[in-house]
């Protein structure tokens, strides 16, 4: 086989392990562990039994929850940290770009911590000095080169850390969301390097919590969950799982409520859409005269603030708008209650299902309280796209 | 992957260097204003209100101290500056692979140049002064010193090691160098000691190279096999180190 189809990393069967070290006997006792050649007994295990492999130039994206073990994982293939159990096999260099400014000396300039960086890249006095130029070049902080970097702002780290990648060029990149720091200009200048990478030949590991650019830059995705591969495979099939699994999720925990108005300060004593009370899913017809009428009470007799907004399923916001925004006062009903009534006279939403919530804010509209939902499906037929009914005409 | 273990070696030699005197005024003057300031003090404390004499002709006390002195310290203070090698570069272990030995070893070269320029500049001083210094004695004198860097070497990588796991190392091995201290030839001469004692006194490690110094520069028979016994502990005092930064560098990280 020749060197161009093995792969740059393989990774068997890893599994890392960190010691639990609450007292300070733990310390002693991993000493102990350690001379001894035993793994310590107290521990927390962050990956278990990761396997997969690398080949140039069909990049990975990583996704997953914080604290699913991503960063430890590129860790553990950068060599940073040594895996429990298991073993990487990485092959050539390999660029990483994890942390903000990892690896960096805040007191020494960016000439030196690049003069730190590149040797351990592997790169010698004759080469750097050829590259020297390039880096800087490439970085373009100008007289900010010989300054310590603790004077640096992140986007100049960034550039920095970026410049030596570039100038190393490595047949494999990692890198952890550090990317989105630069400025506008810089940022053009990282993706149009990143693509000119990946089309000629690079190979990217990259951890993003943007589907778009997992979806962009890489054709198979790893789904880490709890320190497990969830999924592994094509890139599309792998991030709509997941994102639909984080929309189940999502609505599962918003509908545990089981607080009564009276708890709070200010709370919502009921919620009424169109004379129903809506408590399962509401249908409605698209473009009808949509009506809530929301009693909200208030423990201290000040008036409360209501907020009405419209969520499609996965999370995201259609519309939303106070009564404190729109200087609306509640209709007092006496004994601390307050009514509300809105309407969006016809409801532009396309058809679709969707979330109407409630929350009941303080007077100044600044804290909230309670929060009422349900599931509203507009009915009808649309062949339009998005989320809303623009009004619009051709000429 | 390998890294350019020479650059990153100097890169961090360099920095180790640079981070003595940042900030001073004085910068590098200090490396010859320190051991003269220090000799002055200890001439001035020993020749003249102790009025300490040696039992070697012509050989003021605070010479002979100076060449006991400094030897030790290029030892002591390259240990003891060691035990942060590792945890105080947490920053870097953490975040960046890097051949972890190299952090231990720019931190000992470091210490000891510096001590090794400032023994210099005392010799130097030294003989302009009178002090009756045979530069015949030379060859074994840089044999002494290499074999107190063999054993700077072994036991900073042991401390460093294991300060990553207990803290308290830091604080005993400071107490621990000075009890050394006093158990070394520096300030007394082992001859000046009843033979029981020296007996005991010769299973220090240390004493043979000290002494060696000392009797190779005033031109005195020096004692060859206490100093070879004396080398070939250092040298596996050193294979422990290595031996010991092997196996716990998977472990580092965990515990920093």
């Amino acid at each position: 086989m020749s060197e161009k189809n093995l792969p740059l990393v393989e990774v068997n069967h890893i599994s890392k392990r960190y010691p639990v070290l609450a007292n300070s006997g733990d310390r002693l006792s991993a000493l102990f562990d350690m001379l001894r050649g035993r793994a310590p007994t107290r521990h927390t295990t962050v990956l278990s039994d990761i396997n997969f492999k690398l080949m140039p130039g069909c990049s990975i994206g990583i996704i997953g929850e914080n604290g699913a073990g991503k960063s430890t994982l590129l860790k553990l293939i950068t060599r940073v940290l040594t895996p429990s159990e298991g073993e990487v096999i990485t092959r050539g260099a390999i660029g990483a770009l994890l942390e903000l400014g990892a690896g960096f000396h805040p007191e020494y300039s960016g000439r030196e911590n690049v003069r730190l960086s590149a040797a351990l890249y592997g790169i010698g006095d004759a080469e750097l000095k050829e590259k020297m130029l390039e880096i800087e070049q490439f970085a373009d902080i100008g007289r900010y080169m010989d300054e310590p970097t603790k004077h640096y702002s992140s986007g100049m780290i960034v550039r920095l850390g970026f410049a030596i990648i570039a100038a190393v060029r490595p047949p494999l990149l990692i890198t952890d969301e550090v990317l989105g720091v630069g400025d506008e200009s810089f940022q053009k200048k990282c993706s149009r390097w990143i693509d000119d990478y990946v089309s000629s030949g690079g190979t990217l590991l990259l951890v993003s919590h943007s589907m778009y650019h997992v979806q962009k830059l890489c054709r198979e995705a790893i789904w880490l969950h709890q320190g497990k591969v969830e999924m592994h495979g094509d890139v599309y099939n792998v991030t709509q799982s997941y994102l639909a699994w984080h929309e189940s999720r999502q609505t599962q925990t918003s509908h545990v409520e089981t607080r009564r108005a009276s708890d709070y300060e200010f709370g919502i004593e009921s919620v009424i859409c169109n004379g129903l009370d809506a408590s399962a899913e509401l249908v409605f017809p698209a473009r009808g005269d949509f009506g809530i009428e929301a009693v909200l009470t208030s423990k201290d007799g000040t008036p409360p603030t209501m907020m009405c907004g419209w969520v499609r399923v996965d999370g995201t916001p259609v519309y939303g708008i106070s009564s404190e925004m729109e200087k609306i006062t509640a209709r007092e009903l006496g004994d601390g209650r307050y009514s509300f009534r809105l309407v969006f006279p016809q409801l532009a939403l396309l058809p679709g299902t969707y979330n109407l919530r409630v929350h009941s804010l303080d007077t100044a509209g600044l804290r909230l309280f309670q929060t009422w939902q349900c599931d509203v499906k507009i009915s009808g037929e649309s062949r339009a796209f998005g989320l809303m009914q623009m009004p619009h005409r051709w000429e | 992957m390998k890294p350019a273990y020479r650059s990153v070696f100097r890169e961090l030699l360099r920095r180790e260097l640079g981070e003595r005197y940042r900030g001073s005024f004085l910068g590098v003057l200090w490396h010859l204003l320190l051991p003269l300031s220090q000799l002055l003090v200890l001439s001035w404390v020993f020749s003249h209100l102790l009025q300490a004499r040696t039992q070697f002709e012509n050989l003021s006390y605070a010479a002979f101290l100076a060449l006991g002195l400094w030897p030790w310290n290029l030892f002591a203070n390259a240990v003891s500056n060691s035990v942060a090698a590792l945890t105080g570069s947490a920053a870097l272990i953490g975040k960046i692979a890097l051949p972890h030995h190299l952090l231990v070893d720019a931190k000992v070269s470091a210490s000891v140049l510096l001590d090794l320029a400032g023994f210099a500049v005392v010799l130097v001083v030294l003989v302009l002064l009178g002090s009756p210094l045979k530069p015949s004695g030379l060859p074994v004198v840089l044999l002494s010193l290499v074999v107190l860097c063999i054993f700077a070497l072994g036991f900073a990588n042991i401390i460093a090691v294991l300060n990553v796991f207990l803290r308290d190392v830091g604080a005993a091995i400071s107490q621990i160098l000075s009890l050394l201290f006093f158990l070394t030839p520096v300030i007394y001469d082992s001859g000046q000691l009843p033979s029981e004692i020296q007996r005991w006194l010769n299973l220090n490690p240390f004493a043979a190279p000290i002494i060696a110094i000392r009797h190779a520069f005033l031109g005195l028979p020096v004692d060859w096999r206490h100093l070879c016994v004396s080398g070939m502990v250092a040298l596996i005092i050193a294979y422990l180190g290595y031996a010991l930064l092997r196996r716990a560098r998977p472990h580092l990280e965990d515990y920093l």
